[in-house]
């Protein structure tokens, strides 16, 4: 549904799109993630022909965007970062609108509507004008204009901003049925234990480019987590530093408790109890997108 | 916490089949952009009254001075003139603040993130205004012939000239709103920029009362092809009305290019309050 090669933007001397590659499939939620910088916004606003690449091509639902990007986003939900609402009129009139620009009509339109609201709970403030609205409702009433014309591709850029645990929860479950209804989804957060709710495929950005793709159990194969343990005496006692084999250098102390970076911990638990230590707790901690997205972006890039 | 629908989740929708785009689709679009720029309109209807109101109170209250200055009946035509291009200049707040607030809010990019046309975004945006500024200057023309016996003697050539200022007007208001970098910005550019206009346009103070110089500049003044156009259509000269008609068309095409190609190319972007 949507498929991006080799983008490149500069703006400057910044280079925010450098060979951007990326596909998502009808079905499919992409995470896309990153540090700010990376060029996450960038591309969202690329895919939608906001901002004309300055090499590369990119396609939705086999329609050319460089080309024809009216036709494109005729494909395209989107709900942008920053809340771009009218607040003057009432949710149902912004509702109204975005239906009405993705091709809904009279009862058709009327129905989206109210189903929508009532998939992200704004049934209750559709009268009222989005510039009262809580922080929480305003989000949900952006991403509900990005949800109610049915798009194929729905782009959502770090839709839960700032939002509550109410919004978070109705937003995930609107973009889970909206992809089990067949929608290709693009999700850009900061917030990855999301992700890991969306069941997304993962799409790592850094400096303008995907550095990593696929699924969330493939990328984090091989990735260390963590065995926590509390001995008797606390740590000091344990003599940390005489620990057997290679835990020393995997090891440090957080509070009193020993953590060892392990990617098989019942045998690094088996080697400290043939060594003689005696645990009174034992935690393990598997390995989770923060993790990997530390493992695989450690720091932001300096600004060029 | 308000009663909420509980959705089932066979009742969520597939994603929409879209067919070709067709004319009815554009024209349908076109009707929602206007219908909700309308709502926009009629939500703060604050500004639009007060471009209303005051007009008609100016008029009342000052048209006595003109009579006195110009005699009975040149005077009225002269306070009706002067009132209607003064507040309709004043009046290109609500065509650029429709403009603006879009920015403002972040609205603009993201209703060109959808698959309207510019052509349909613009007609959204002018109709409303467009029939606000007609409303306004309907309003201070019947109020001159009504109350103070404006003789209107061509009301058709009237027409023409209203028709060809309110483009003018649009023009003007949309390139305010897509340079304006906030709303104040965009209140001092109507409220100086309106009085400056008028008054250079001979609508205020007659030009031959004004200093000589005035009189070499005023024709580069959309005001003073309002003044030439809304004289001419009252005594009843088709030649005269016509030509300033043309004029304020031209500014309005120069205007709406201008306007039109700075949104098109993507360089009008969100605006501060």
């Amino acid at each position: 549904m949507l498929e991006a090669q080799e983008l490149v933007k500069q703006y400057g001397t910044c280079r925010a799109l450098d060979g951007f590659d990326l596909t998502v499939e009808p079905g499919e939620i992409t995470g896309l993630i990153g540090h700010n910088g990376a060029g996450k916004t960038t591309f969202v606003e690329v895919v939608t022909g906001l901002t004309r690449p300055d090499a590369g091509r990119v396609s939705v639902g086999g329609v050319d965007v460089l080309r024809d990007p009216r036709q494109a986003r005729r494909l395209i939900g989107v709900a942008p970062q920053e809340l771009a609402l009218y607040v003057s009129a009432t949710v149902r009139d912004n509702l109204r609108l975005f239906g009405a620009l993705a091709g809904l009509r009279r009862r058709a339109l009327d129905r989206a509507i109210d189903q929508v609201a009532g998939e992200l709970q704004l049934t209750g403030v559709l009268g009222q004008r989005a510039g009262v609205l809580s922080g929480g409702q305003r989000r949900r009433t952006q991403a509900a204009t990005a949800l109610i014309g049915g798009a194929p591709l729905l782009l959502l850029d770090e839709p839960t901003a700032g939002a509550d645990p109410q919004t978070r929860a109705a937003l995930l479950e609107a973009v889970r049925a909206r992809a089990a209804g067949g929608a290709a989804v693009l999700y850009t957060t900061h917030y990855l234990p999301e992700l890991t709710d969306l069941r997304a495929t993962l799409a790592v950005a850094r400096s303008g480019r995907i550095i990593a793709r696929g699924g969330q159990e493939a990328l984090m194969k091989g990735l260390p987590g963590e065995l926590r343990l509390r001995l008797d005496g606390g740590v000091a006692a344990a003599g940390r530093w005489r620990l057997p084999g290679s835990l020393t250098r995997r090891a440090r102390t957080v509070d009193g408790e020993l953590r060892i970076a392990s990617t098989d911990p019942p045998a690094d638990l088996a080697a400290l109890l043939s060594a003689g230590y005696s645990p009174v707790s034992v935690d393990v901690r598997r390995p989770d997108l923060d993790d990997l997205y530390l493992a695989l972006a450690p720091e932001a890039p300096h600004a060029a | 916490m308000p009663h909420e629908t509980a959705i089932r989740r066979d009742a969520i929708p597939r994603v929409a089949v879209r067919g070709p785009d067709t004319w009815p689709a554009a024209l349908a679009r076109t009707g929602a952009t206007i219908r909700h720029n309308t709502i926009l309109l009629l939500r703060e209807p604050g500004p639009l009254a007060s471009r209303l109101i005051m007009p008609v109170v100016f008029l009342a209250l000052l048209h006595p001075l003109y009579q006195a200055a110009q005699g009975p009946g040149a005077g009225i035509g002269q306070a009706v003139i002067a009132t209607l291009v003064t507040f309709s200049l004043l009046a290109l707040s609500i065509v650029g603040g429709s403009i603006l607030t879009e920015r403002v809010w972040h609205t603009w990019e993201r209703i060109r993130a959808t698959a309207v046309r510019p052509a349909e975004l613009l007609a959204g945006k002018a109709i409303p205004a467009m029939a606000a500024l007609l409303a306004q200057q309907a309003l201070i023309i019947g109020f001159g012939v009504a109350v103070l016996g404006l003789k209107a003697t061509g009301p058709l050539l009237l027409a023409m000239a209203v028709g060809a200022w309110t483009l003018a007007l649009l023009g003007m208001g949309a390139v305010i709103g897509v340079l304006a970098r906030s709303l104040s910005e965009l209140s001092v550019i109507c409220d100086v920029g309106g009085m400056i206009l008028s008054s250079l346009g001979g609508a205020l103070v007659p030009l031959s009362a004004m200093p000589g110089w005035v009189r070499h500049v005023a024709p580069g003044s959309p005001g003073y092809w309002a003044v030439s156009a809304l004289q001419a259509a009252l005594r009843g000269d088709g030649a005269g009305t016509i030509r300033a008609s043309a004029v304020l068309a031209g500014f309005a095409v120069a205007f709406g290019v201008l306007a039109a190609v700075r949104a098109g190319h993507g360089s009008v972007r969100s605006a501060r309050m």
